[in-house]
């Protein structure tokens, strides 16, 4: 469960509030977050695994506190970005999957086995040796899922996780996602794909405009969009 | 995009099996044995067991060729050089030393996996820990072979971009672009590090008498915790593993 206790974020250095004091309990296995650009939904979900610090209140994963607690969250809190290439850090795929667990699996054949036993999970079993440059951009993003899904998290943020891919991919990478056996917390432009979620939170200029059922927040956030609604307060 | 160190492939091989801190001293000795033997038949054979090395580690075949032929080149002129000034010896021992070298060098980078680099580098770093952590040293390492072809096809994307805005030969249309998505791929990067949990507490293979210390540790902050939130105005994030 994850719970924002009127948690804010305010830039220090300029004093703008990039998102108001928020209160938020997620509960549900599959939530989206939509919005326009720079509306703040980033910046929300990066406040689940302390990427950015709250400003003001608190957030709360499995009632462990976010900033007191980081490394315990994040061990449960997987994340993966909207560009994959910023994710990877070693030169191989399998490499990269070892990184992840060289924290849980001290052997190191175990790790290799591990890790690419991760990669034929996504399919990328026979690209294990593949130098990440070489893979494509929805390879890339597989990959940096395998690692992020190696360490078994209980949560997994997507920031955009289909943006840069084409078609083909967004639909696969996508219908992936849904099939995890974890909590899924996914940041998204595609509506479709946030109408197939349990719950859906528009996010507007910093704050919740709407929270509630997919479908309807669909519509609020075209009209928001397209200036046939003016911006509510979440319910 | 070229990886310099993406030469590595898992494969069951004698050298893949050897541990990195031996393949490594294999590079550094033969490296020093070159060097000293001016020989020119004992620099042909330890050649001849570089190159037998490196094809026994079974690595990629244009990665490979591409630097063996570049280190041709470089062996061929070297030796012309010595052969002109009329010192054939002296052109066999250079050119042999070179290609042995730098074959072997690539035999190691073929077998040896980038994690298994990185524990050696811990490994070695331990004397100084007290200045900088093992784990945080080997990830400088690893994010350092990282962000060198990154930065370059940033740098190749810059000047073509500048290119296409007709300014060839503006400095600043270059460096500005350059400079400022380095930053970027260097914050996401850092993002990405600290989502991962890498470098955090727990990240770190250690070994049972560093894990009893720990423990021993961590229980004695428990107890000073307690003790603590039983006086006024206790509770003030003692014990907290802060990030």
């Amino acid at each position: 469960m994850i719970e924002f206790k009127d948690a804010g974020v305010t830039a220090p250095d300029t004093g703008v509030t990039i998102l108001k004091p928020t209160s938020l309990t997620l509960t549900e296995r599959r939530v989206s977050v939509i919005g326009a650009n720079g509306g703040g939904k980033s910046t929300l979900v990066r406040l689940i695994n302390g990427l950015i610090p709250a400003t003001t209140g608190s957030v709360e994963v499995d009632g462990l506190d976010v900033a007191r607690k980081g490394p315990e969250v994040r061990r449960k809190v997987g994340f993966l970005f909207t560009d994959p290439s910023a994710q990877l850090i070693m030169p191989t795929a399998i490499e990269d999957v070892m990184l992840s667990l060289r924290r849980t699996i001290k052997d190191r054949d175990e790790r290799t086995r591990a890790a690419l036993d991760a990669l034929e999970e996504m399919g990328l079993g026979d690209r294990a040796d593949v130098a990440v440059g070489s893979l494509s951009g929805g390879q890339r993003q597989l990959l940096a899922l395998a690692g992020v899904l190696a360490v078994t998290p209980s949560i997994l943020v997507a920031d955009e996780p289909t943006t840069l891919l084409d078609l083909r991919w967004r639909a696969h990478v996508g219908a992936l996602l849904r099939s995890l056996p974890v909590q899924l917390i996914e940041v998204t432009h595609d509506l479709d794909s946030a109408a197939r979620a349990e719950r859906t939170i528009v996010i507007d200029d910093g704050a919740v405009a709407f929270d509630g059922d997919p479908a309807e927040a669909v519509r609020f956030y075209r009209d928001l969009m397209f200036g046939r609604t003016t911006r509510t307060a979440a319910p | 995009m070229i990886t310099p160190t993406g030469l590595f492939r898992a494969r069951e091989t004698p050298l893949h099996h050897a541990p990195a801190w031996f393949k490594v001293l294999l590079l550094l000795a033969t490296t020093v044995a070159v060097i000293m033997l001016d020989d020119p038949v004992s620099s042909l054979g330890i050649m001849a067991a570089c190159l037998l090395l490196l094809v026994s580690t079974q690595p990629p075949a244009r990665t490979t060729t591409v630097a063996m032929v570049g280190t041709l080149v470089v062996a061929a002129l070297t030796s012309a050089i010595h052969l002109w000034r009329g010192d054939w010896a002296r052109a066999v021992d250079v050119s042999a030393d070179l290609i042995a070298v730098v074959a072997l060098a690539l035999a190691v980078a073929a077998s040896t996996a980038m994690t298994a680099m990185l524990d050696l580098v811990s490994t070695l770093a331990r004397p100084i820990r007290v200045i900088l952590p093992p784990e945080t040293l080997g990830l400088m390492f690893a994010l350092l072979l990282r962000a060198l072809p990154e930065v370059a096809q940033i740098y190749l994307e810059s000047r073509q971009a500048a290119r296409a805005r007709g300014f060839d030969r503006n400095l600043r249309a270059l460096l500005y672009p350059t400079t400022t998505r380095t930053v970027g791929f260097a914050l996401e990067l850092g993002q990405a590090i600290h989502a991962r949990g890498i470098g955090e507490e727990g990240d770190q293979i250690e070994s049972g008498k560093r894990r009893a210390r720990r423990s021993r540790r961590s229980s004695a902050g428990r107890d000073a915790t307690v003790s603590a939130s039983h006086t006024p105005g206790a509770g003030t994030g003692i014990g907290s593993d802060e990030a």
